[in-house]
């Protein structure tokens, strides 16, 4: 079982959504977050002094899947949510060793 | 990024120019032509000294239309190649903006170099941010100055730390970029030819590191020390740290003259030019005086006819504590004669009265050192200029030290009947260090021509030389020996023949161990060295020593009766205590010392000196006691301490194995091999410190038969020396081995 985890720019969230309902999964976290990556959150533009680090809001999106099913599921985000401009973001799967319905009580991929 | 294969690979000004053309080629085709737009390099591609895993620093300017296209084609491929990029977009207009506000842009853009578009729109940034910082000189140059220091406060000097920042340590690259900073405002004579040595000396040092680890940065952290000197082909990593050091503090000794000529510069516009008074001249000595918070030569001062001078001038200044103006200097650089040998008294005088002005002097010898004053006095300083030293201990390059050593007896002038000889012992006792051989005994040689030439009367010579050469007696013996037996009075009296000397010793001991580091000087080497100075001074003066201790016979008594006596009788004042424990004992090999050590060390007890002395009679009596101090926080109840120790006599506590756990977690492996030396009655071990070390190596002494009868631990950084005085000694060599194989 894998958790795949996205940090992408806020507004690309609904196609997102979208894109991973089409690909089969019925569930996903979302937590507002902020960070930067190499353009240390500056825009093409940027009028202020260098040297500064700014923090830009970005959301994690988490999906927990199938071994099988992550590459599939990480295209559809990467294609979803890319538009080709810096600060687009990154995605990636990690081990995850168990999972367990609250509500049933249910573990692994009955749990999913 | 094209370009970066047919790079020079040794680190050095030819790599720099040619790594700065290659990223302005590439960058330079990324703007295509476009008028009123300009791709601009600052930072250090823009003085053409880009750092080889460093960031770009660019900035596209214009003239107030859209140039968001134009950004994208040169950052993206920027980003791509995976370079580190800081960015901006601006007009000349708000370029200059920013620049008021935020020092660091109106530095970067002082160094602002054409790459690629318009050159008339670089050419407007570059005037206009020239003609902004002229303009606020005043303020740019205090905000300056206070941000240089901001920066001294968090990263030190750069040429007496272990792993120095050598970007922002004062005497680094920030520092010299600060003075160029400086020179651009056109405000003061800034000297920079000479300086340009030693920043390039500076900038190759950073490149070789970046090349040879791999890593982005600007620490030289100390396991890259070697592997920068190789890059550079250089022959070790004192070579390295010698270099480093002198460009440093050529350096920081500019900054220094130059932030004095701005300072000078604030006064006059203060005063109004117009109203040029006729400067007040205070005299200090003969030929020098003071002007303007400065100290230069009187009018009438001839340096041609007056070797005495330059020692007059130095004196005067650090007395009180002003700067000697840089004229003056270069002045008697120039015309100084020679002092006569030996020298004349004066000279004499002024040196120790120079010596003795405390912190002032620092900067006064740094002032005569630059500019090679110093050398012509004492050609000897050669050996130990920017010296680096063998172990991390010591705070300073051993230069400085000897000069910080002289600071530290300063405030001791009062403790001896011979001041000018103690601080001319300070300022030499290091002298013969860097030779090879034993320091001690070379400094000897050294000081004795030295003093010889500066005309000191025979017996005086012969103290300075006898200081020099014993200047570490009194520290080694109170640390490694038993002060009760008279023996170790006995060795010390022997070199140290009267009262004067042992004064002068002691003084001369406090003095270096506060000049070199904290580690040194700690309250129970204090206490140690005054108690042997203590008997040392009776033995010589003829007065009675004091009775060793006994064990107190109420706990002797109370061994006898059966009970495994455990006591703290009381801190000492030190920041020590004393645990006392006895027990009836059957036979020799009772193993008292050691399950005392391990259990004192179990408790986190750091012992610095134990004895054991059986009191003989129907049932022996063994009286083991320990000065401890605490490694952390305070002393374990008494209880704890009580249960474990009975528990480890009657063999109910496995000792071995639980302080074997602790070494391995938190002892080292050290590569050097342990050393057992012997003096008489009197084994010494060296070896890397660790948490069961002693326990270990006085288990080993019992095993092997060996009687201790006191044990005395030093710890200095990560090494130890343990010296035991033995009651009988089985053979030598078995306890050798013993105590290596305990070490090792």
């Amino acid at each position: 079982m894998k958790l795949v985890t996205a940090i992408l720019k806020p507004f690309v969230l609904d196609d997102v959504r979208a894109a991973l309902e089409k690909v089969g999964v019925n569930g996903l976290t979302v937590a507002e977050v902020s960070g930067y990556g190499r353009q240390k959150g500056h825009t093409e533009v940027y009028r202020g002094a260098e040297y500064q680090v700014d923090l830009v809001p970005k959301v994690r999106v988490e999906v927990l899947c199938e071994a099988v099913d992550a590459a599939r599921i990480v295209d559809a985000i990467v294609t979803a949510a890319r538009t080709g401009k810096i600060g687009d973001g990154k995605v990636w799967v990690t081990d995850v060793d168990e999972i367990v319905r609250v509500r049933t009580g249910e573990r692994g991929a009955d749990a999913l | 990024m094209p370009g970066l294969d047919g790079l020079p690979v040794r680190p050095g000004p030819e790599r720099r120019a040619a790594l700065a053309a290659a990223y302005d080629a590439w960058l330079g085709r990324l703007l295509p032509p476009s008028p009123g737009v300009a791709l601009v390099a600052t930072g250090g591609l823009g003085r053409r000294e880009p750092a080889p895993r460093g960031d770009l620093d660019l900035m596209i300017v214009h003239v107030g239309q859209p140039v968001r296209e134009l950004a994208d084609a040169v950052w993206y491929p920027v980003w791509d190649a995976g370079l580190s990029l800081d960015h901006a977009v601006r007009t000349v207009a708000e370029a200059t903006s920013v620049a008021r506000d935020d020092l660091r842009v109106a530095l970067a853009l002082l160094d602002s170099r054409h790459l690629a578009g318009d050159p008339a729109v670089s050419a407007r940034l570059l005037e206009a941010a020239r003609a902004a910082w002229r303009q606020r000189a005043p303020q740019q140059l205090a905000a300056l100055r206070e941000q240089v220091e901001a920066r001294w406060s968090g990263a030190g000097e750069l040429a007496y730390l272990a792993e120095p920042n050598l970007k922002d340590a004062r005497g680094g690259l920030r520092d010299a970029q600060a003075l160029r900073a400086v020179a651009v405002a056109q405000v003061v004579d800034v000297p920079w030819a000479p300086l340009r040595g030693a920043y390039q000396e500076l900038l190759d040092l950073r490149d070789a590191r970046q090349l040879a680890t791999g890593r982005t940065g600007d620490v030289l952290h100390a396991d890259e020390v070697e592997l920068a000197a190789e890059a550079l082909r250089l022959p070790d990593g004192d070579a390295l740290r010698y270099r480093l050091a002198e460009a440093g503090r050529s350096v920081a000794y500019a900054l220094d003259e130059t932030w004095r000529a701005v300072d000078r510069w604030y006064a006059g516009r203060r005063r109004g030019w117009r109203r040029q008074r006729m400067p007040v001249r205070r005299p200090l000595a003969q030929g020098v005086v003071e002007q303007e918070r400065e100290v230069v030569l009187a009018t009438t001062a001839r340096p041609a006819d007056d070797p005495v001078l330059t020692l007059r001038v130095a004196a005067a200044a650090a007395t009180a504590d002003l700067p000697i103006a840089r004229h003056t200097l270069a002045r008697l650089s120039a015309e100084t004669a020679p002092l006569p040998e030996p020298w004349p008294e004066e000279a004499r005088n002024l040196l120790v009265t120079l010596l003795g002005a405390g912190e002032p002097l620092v900067h006064i010898w740094e002032a005569l050192d630059r500019t090679g004053l110093l050398g012509r006095l004492l050609p000897e300083w050669e050996r130990v200029r920017s010296r680096p030293q063998r172990s991390p201990v010591h705070r300073y390059t051993v230069d400085r030290h000897l000069v910080q050593a002289a600071v530290e007896a300063a405030a001791l002038r009062r403790e001896v009947s011979r001041p000018d000889l103690l601080l001319l012992a300070a300022l030499l006792h290091d002298i013969g260090k860097g030779a090879g051989g034993d320091h001690s005994e070379v400094g000897a040689e050294l000081a004795r021509g030295l003093v010889t030439r500066l005309g000191l009367p025979p017996g005086d010579a012969a103290t300075v030389v006898t200081l020099v050469r014993h200047h570490l007696l009194l520290v080694d013996t109170a640390t490694r020996r038993d002060l009760e037996d008279p023996d170790t009075v006995g060795r010390v009296v022997e070199v140290l023949d009267s009262a004067e000397l042992v004064d002068l010793a002691a003084a001369l001991t406090a003095a270096d161990a506060k000049a070199t580091g904290p580690a040194a000087w700690t309250p129970w080497r204090k206490k140690l060295v005054g108690a042997l100075v203590d008997r040392a001074r009776a033995v010589v003066t003829g007065r009675p020593l004091p009775e060793p201790g006994r064990p107190d016979p109420d706990l002797v008594d109370r061994a006898r009766a059966g009970e495994v006596v455990v006591e703290y009788t009381g801190a000492d004042g030190a920041g020590g205590e004393r645990v006392v424990a006895a027990a009836a004992v059957s036979g020799r090999r009772h193993g008292l010392l050691s399950r005392v050590a391990g259990s004192l060390a179990l408790h986190r007890l750091d012992v610095l000196g134990a004895t054991a002395t059986t009191v003989p009679g129907e049932v022996p009596v063994v009286v083991v006691g320990c000065d401890v101090q605490p490694r952390y926080g305070d002393l374990p109840p008494l209880d704890q301490l009580r249960t474990d120790l009975r528990a480890a006599l009657v063999g109910e506590l496995p000792l071995a194995e639980r302080l074997a756990a602790r070494d391995r977690t938190y002892g080292h492996a050290d590569p050097a091999p342990a050393r057992v030396l012997w003096d008489g009655d009197v084994v010494e071990l060296r070896a890397a410190d660790a948490p069961g070390l002693l326990f270990r190596v006085t288990a080993a002494l019992e095993a092997c038969g060996a009687d201790v009868r006191w044990a005395r631990v030093s710890t200095l950084g990560g090494d130890v020396v343990d010296a035991f005085g033995l009651a009988s000694v089985p053979e030598r060599s078995l306890v050798a081995k013993a105590l290596a194989d305990a070490a090792g």
